[in-house]
């Protein structure tokens, strides 16, 4: 089986077999995954989020100039997707073609990944309250609504948008203070 | 950093909610859905009224038994199902997709400089399942009882590379 970490930026993905790809599968379909459900999708749609993300590598085969980018070209695609289907689902009618332009790996997708997890973890835990218990429940329900996350956690319906952008702003300086 | 990046990080951290297989297992297939040597046709913004569908899933006799029973039914397009186009040099794709009964339709149509020779035709393709449909002299398809859901449409043409476009996402 090819290492996909060894090709560089001369090659094409024309060479891709099913066994290289299968090792693409293997490597990153969990972080599309995790990204998909993170955005709030529920299974049918972080499925077909993801779903989408690889149909749009197979008809991207010839225009990836990068390979050694292919995991942020995927996890950006199956944000981008997830985002198109989330507006879907609000009933938000796209104008154009609805379709998306060639990707541009987003170089913060790296961060998706378990062992970078661990760490944020530990900086979440350093929270005060309610950010803690907040974030906490954004991580393991992703699909709660702010009527749900206020009744479990006893806060106001609304200030759960707020005090979440809040939240995450300070977890992302500690994390940048982090890495 | 994207908060929904940071929140995926913690959530594979804790390892909750891993991927299902059915997932994986789509994905691996998909490899078989490349289309070596064809052509993706550019998607192009459409005025909505006109459409592949007037008619075509009843009056086409290349059709029969594809629609899923219900092309043609008074009000059934209500509201209209959204036109796609996608074109190349020499070739526009036009494709109506709809949901019926929980199943996925597809009707369209080819138009190119010269009419279709015999041996032109289309696939309609979705993760699981391909029909193949010959095209008329009009270039009018159809296909009906499809998984909702991802599909795209490869118009092949003998001698030619095959056509195909972008995949389009369709769901109730």
């Amino acid at each position: 089986m090819r290492e996909v970490t060894s090709m560089t930026a001369e090659h094409s993905l024309t060479w891709l077999d099913q066994a290289a790809w299968e090792d693409l599968v293997a490597r990153f379909d969990g972080r599309m995954w995790a990204v998909a459900r993170a955005f709030g999708l529920g299974p049918a749609d972080a499925a077909d989020a993801v779903q989408g993300a690889w149909l749009r590598m197979v008809e991207s085969l010839d225009g990836i100039r990068d390979p050694e980018r292919i995991g942020a070209w995927l996890v950006t695609t199956t944000r981008n997707e997830a985002i198109r289907l989330s507006r879907r689902a609000r009933g938000e009618v796209a104008s154009g073609h609805d379709l998306p332009d060639a990707v541009v790996p987003d170089p913060a997708a790296a961060v998706v990944d378990a062992d970078f997890g661990r760490q944020v973890w530990e900086r979440l835990e350093t929270l005060d309250e309610p950010c803690r218990s907040l974030l906490r429940f954004s991580v393991m329900h992703p699909e709660a609504t702010y009527a749900q996350t206020a009744m479990r956690l006893d806060l106001s319906p609304g200030s759960i948008g707020p005090t979440r952008a809040r939240c995450m702003s300070r977890l992302r300086s500690l994390v940048g203070d982090a890495v | 950093m994207r908060d929904e990046y940071l929140l995926a990080a913690l959530r594979m951290a804790v390892g909750i909610d891993p991927v299902p297989g059915r997932v994986s297992a789509d994905a691996r297939a998909a490899f078989k859905l490349r289309l070596p040597g064809g052509i993706i046709a550019a998607p192009v913004e459409t005025s909505r009224p006109h459409g592949a569908r007037g008619g075509t899933l009843e009056t086409n006799p290349s059709n029969a038994g594809s629609s899923g029973g219900r092309g043609g039914a008074p009000g059934l397009w209500a509201g209209g199902p959204r036109l796609h186009r996608f074109t190349t040099p020499d070739l526009t794709i036009d494709v109506e997709p709809v949901v019926a009964d929980g199943r996925l339709e597809v009707a369209g149509q080819v138009s190119s400089s010269s009419e279709p020779d015999p041996g032109w035709h289309v696939e309609v393709r979705t993760a699981h399942i391909t029909k193949t449909r010959e095209l008329p002299r009009s270039g009018q398809f159809a296909v009906g009882g499809l998984p909702v859901g991802w599909f795209s449409v490869v118009c092949h043409r003998p001698g030619e590379p095959a056509v195909s476009t972008r995949w389009l996402h369709v769901r109730p």
